[in-house]
């Protein structure tokens, strides 16, 4: 035996003055009578037993001294090296999962397994250590290794649900690795089986076969022993199968219809239209009819009716147009209530970003180059045929053929210049020269493919600084080049587009409508949904963000959190550290939950906390957000509430339980002090009574 | 507080009359001795005998059966009473001692008899005889009576009822009513004492008085027990169970001097110390009315 506090064996000093006490005896109280008769008759003519009252006051003594012994003894904290020898290590994962808000298992999957938890937290014995880990899109580590069960009831109680998709493997793998290599650690994973890691079949049982079940049971009403447990087939080779159990919360007959895939771009072809892709699944054994019903800002957009088959998927792209984009959601209503065990993939968002008009001043009479921009229903344009005294300071100005020898500030087109300007020379004709390199990256080359086309005529330039070329000759001269400038943006192509043939008369229009949005900096027409969990970073609308400032990333519920804008993606302002330039960035931390998150100044988001407070009609009133991003659960596993046939339990599970001599050996020794108070008591009585 | 209050002797007034209704001269004088002698009420005939007084002769007797009788006379003589007050340690035990209660009803029996013409001796005794006030009459004597109770103090260390009775009877010319008022703590017992009384011939009545905390002492544990009339300690553990077996005994006690009293003729009015004292009064006249 050893002791945890031996400088409290010191306190064996209180038994002193009880000795001392018991020596000296207190004064008694004295108590005036009027006559000794009867008190004589009493006592002289009915002796006591001297010898056993001689002995209850000594066995008293005795008593008062091991009850101070004991606890003393209780302080110093024994321990024997046995128990330290059986000690366990037990490292729980909790899945919180979006799945596990299910409540087929009352009063919900998630609470269920933490009241499991809890259990298991107060089934520990003395010297044993558990730790907790979270399941998320990283493991976490809510506590380490601890033995305080008061503390360990707080951790889990701590864990809140999210809508992440289910993670399981990093978690495991983490907390094998916390339990290391100690001869008593067990992993205990509490989750529903709906992932696809749980899946049979999905490469998952490498982790958990061969898992050894040291609990398991059918599912029950009751929330103590909704769990179950199951093992796995085959362990992997970095897994010792014999620590890992599972610890199932769920049902196979849970049937869920949900959302799993929701997304919306600008149309490729029409500049208003929009293209939306939904994919909505019915993860249960039932047919289910529901409705599928499209908004955007708060106005209908579409009604769909669904009459979907037993795991049947509905999958549809739809086209509509709006020219100001806004949020559009996706809602399933009048679903079964039998088939709807979870609400978060019934609604989805998506961000149909806005199109804004453009302002285009053509100083030219060519008709095929004004209609080329008159064709796009998002540019405003107008035209001369000479330079006008000023030139406009804002949109983009379109030079054919003839360029001052100054160029104008602003956003710049030069198509086949005929002059020498500021930022270059015309050299010779270019007879049918053939593009053999081509910039495919560049937002400007998007949907173009110039490789081996041979251009009718061009011109060529020497630039007085090297530009960024986008298509060049053979020769090597650039034939399409972004031209480097202070002032402003600038490109010129130096084909003549009045030779062009059929090739270049196709794919001209395509290069002047990605010019426009490459002027208009805008960063392409998809600004994709993500899924829950996913770590993104996203840019920035608005450019007089600057570098270390702090923003807030707001949650769908109205929670914020900050986050510092990191620096510059784009290369424009290399000059200029201190300047965001055109695409200011932020990195987001997992989102995880479901719904619309924006990036908001700081002054936004309190003014936001307090319009979340007040109404709807003050959020809308808001200031714009300087980034929304949407997030959904878009995963059919999640929404697949079935938990696998294969992983229910065939036992009822029980739960981890304290055994005798769980407690700690200075426990016991407080107990026995206690019950010597009640001797002494019982000692006291009887000399008051008997 | 005097232990005479201002309308002490309205009560007492009262007393009185009241007294003569409910005793009906049983108690004190203004009855009929059982001696013979020159009395106006005839009591019985007895044989002629010579010197014998020839006017007492019955003549009419003589008349019709030609025999010498007597005729015989109940002689009305008044009592003597003697009340004999406990003044020993013992009466001045609680927080309304004994001994002023004895005191006042020791005033009101005396103010009761000297109402009806009847001498009264009161006696203060505790290891013997401590203190006297004269036999006397007349209501007039009660304001005396009632500064000699004042001046009484409880004393003695040892209470001897038996040597107590002893004085009063070598005191008292003959015999009479004595009526005792004690709390009878006597370790030699209180019999030897209420028998010498019983010897000589009197009337006793017993008022035998008890504090509360005598009947049940709320005591408990390791406690020193102070006599106060002796001033000895005693160092005892007092266990409910001593407490129940204190209480018996001194029941007994109290049972014992009950049976004494009722076995030899003696009335005896028991009570604790709290009761007023012209309540007890009037129970004591009811209790010995009711016993005749």
């Amino acid at each position: 035996m050893s002791l945890a506090a031996p400088l409290a064996l010191a306190l064996t000093a209180l038994a002193i003055p009880i000795i001392i006490f018991y020596i000296l005896k207190v004064r008694l109280r004295r108590v005036p009578i009027s006559t000794n008769l009867f008190w004589r008759q009493l006592y002289d003519e009915k002796p006591p037993r001297s010898i056993w009252q001689y002995l209850r006051h000594l066995l008293s003594l005795l008593v008062q001294l091991l009850f101070i012994a004991l606890l003393v003894l209780a302080v110093a904290d024994p321990s024997f090296s046995w128990q330290l020898l059986q000690a366990r290590r037990i490292v729980v994962v909790i899945d919180n999962s979006a799945s596990m808000r299910a409540a087929d298992v009352l009063p919900s999957r998630f609470e269920a397994a933490i009241e499991n938890a809890l259990a298991t937290a107060d089934g520990l014995r003395f010297r044993d250590e558990m730790a907790i880990v979270l399941a998320g899109p990283e493991p976490e580590v809510v506590i380490g290794m601890s033995g305080h069960i008061p503390t360990l009831k707080r951790a889990l109680r701590s864990i809140n649900i999210s809508d992440n998709p289910t993670k399981l493997r990093p978690a495991i793998e983490f907390a094998q690795q916390l339990v290391g290599e100690h001869p008593h650690g067990e992993v205990l994973v509490f989750t529903d089986g709906c992932s696809k890691e749980e899946r049979p079949g999905s490469g998952a049982e490498s982790l958990e076969s061969g898992a050894e079940s040291l609990e398991s049971g059918a599912e029950s009403p009751d929330p103590g022993d909704k769990g179950s447990d199951s093992s796995s087939p085959v362990p992997p080779s970095s897994v010792r199968p014999s620590i890992l159990h599972r610890r199932i919360f769920g049902s196979a007959e849970a049937g869920n219809i949900g959302i799993t895939q929701f997304q919306v771009r600008r149309s490729l072809i029409d500049p208003l239209g929009y293209e939306v892709l939904v994919r909505v699944h019915n993860a249960s054994e039932n047919a289910v009819k529901a409705r599928l019903e499209l908004e955007l800002d708060g106005a209908p957009v579409d009604v769909l009716p669904l009459d979907l088959a037993p795991d049947g998927v509905f999958t549809r792209a739809l086209e509509k147009t709006s020219l100001a984009g806004g949020t559009l959601i996706a809602r399933l209503t009048e679903i079964p209530a039998d088939n709807n065990s979870l609400k978060t993939d019934d609604t989805a968002w998506a961000i149909l970003p806005p199109r804004e008009i453009q302002n285009v001043l053509i100083v030219s009479n060519n008709l095929f180059l004004r209609k080329v921009f008159e064709a796009n229903p998002l540019v405003r344009v107008s035209v001369v045929e000479e330079f006008p005294d000023t030139w406009p300071t804002s949109g983009i100005i379109v030079l054919h053929r003839d360029v001052p020898q100054k160029l104008p500030p602003g956003n710049l087109l030069v198509v086949d210049p005929q002059n020498d300007s500021d930022l270059w020379t015309v050299g010779e004709s270019l007879v049918n020269p053939i593009i053999i390199k081509q910039d495919a990256a560049s937002p400007l080359m998007t949907y173009v493919r110039l490789d081996n086309v041979i251009m009718p005529q061009a011109k060529q330039l020497h630039f007085t600084a090297a530009p960024h070329v986008l298509a060049g000759s053979l020769s090597g001269d650039p034939v399409y080049a972004e031209v480097k400038r202070t002032s402003g943006k600038c490109l010129v192509l130096s084909v003549n587009i009045n030779e062009g043939d059929l090739a270049f008369r196709t794919a001209f229009p395509i290069m002047m409508t990605n010019s426009l949005g490459w002027f208009a900096g805008r960063q392409g027409e998809l600004r994709p949904a993500l899924q829950t969990g996913a770590v993104t970073e996203v840019d920035l609308v608005d450019a007089n963000v600057r570098a270390a400032e702090v923003l807030q990333l707001r949650s769908p519920v109205g929670e914020l959190q900050p986050l510092v804008v990191r620096g510059n993606r784009g290369q424009e302002n290399q000059e200029q550290p201190d300047s965001i330039g055109a695409t200011p960035s932020v990195s987001l931390p997992p989102l995880d939950a479901v719904g619309l998150w924006s990036v908001v100044r700081k002054s936004d988001a309190v003014r936001k906390s307090d319009a979340v407070r007040k109404s709807d009609a003050v959020r809308k009133s808001d200031a714009r957000p300087l980034a929304e991003i949407a997030v959904n659960l878009s995963d059919v596993s999640e929404s697949d509430l079935r938990t696998p046939v294969e992983l229910l339990p065939k036992n009822k599970p029980a739960i981890l339980a304290a055994s005798w001599l769980s407690r700690p050996l200075w426990f016991y020794l407080a107990v026995v002090a206690c019950l010597l108070t009640v001797v002494e008591w019982w000692l006291h009585q009887r000399r008051m009574i008997a | 507080m005097s232990l005479f209050e201002p309308d002490f002797l309205t009560r007492l007034e009262y007393l009185s009359i009241i007294s003569k209704r409910v005793f009906r001269g049983s108690l004190l004088a203004q009855r009929r001795t059982m001696q013979l002698g020159s009395g106006i009420e005839f009591s019985d005939h007895r044989e002629y005998t010579p010197g014998d007084d020839i006017r007492y002769l019955d003549w009419n007797v003589y008349a019709r059966h030609g025999d010498l009788l007597l005729k015989r006379f109940q002689e009305e003589q008044d009592l003597h009473i003697y009340l004999l007050l406990d003044c020993s340690r013992s009466m001045g035990f609680g927080d309304s001692p004994k001994f002023d209660l004895a005191r006042r009803l020791i005033a009101a029996l005396a103010y009761i008899a000297l109402a009806g013409l009847d001498r009264i001796c009161v006696l203060s005794f505790a290891d013997g005889v401590v203190d006297e006030f004269p036999l006397t009459r007349g209501k007039a004597r009660i304001l005396s009576l009632m500064k000699f109770l004042e001046s009484q103090q409880v004393s003695g260390s040892d209470t001897n009822l038996g040597r107590a009775m002893q004085g009063v009877l070598q005191r008292s010319r003959r015999n009479g009513i004595a009526v005792v008022v004690s709390d009878l703590f006597d370790e030699h017992g209180f019999q030897p004492g209420l028998d010498q009384l019983r010897y000589r011939q009197f009337d006793g009545h017993v008022l035998q008085l008890h504090d509360a905390r005598e009947a049940d002492p709320a005591l408990l544990g390791d406690v020193e027990l102070l006599d106060i009339e002796t001033e000895s300690l005693r160092k005892v553990t007092v266990t409910e169970k001593n407490l129940r077996a204190y209480k018996e005994l001194f029941q007994n006690h109290q049972r014992a001097v009950r049976e004494y009293c009722r076995n030899h003729g003696l009335g005896c009015t028991q009570s604790d110390a709290t009761t007023p004292f012209d309540e007890l009064i009037l129970r004591m006249m009811r209790e010995v009315g009711m016993g005749g």
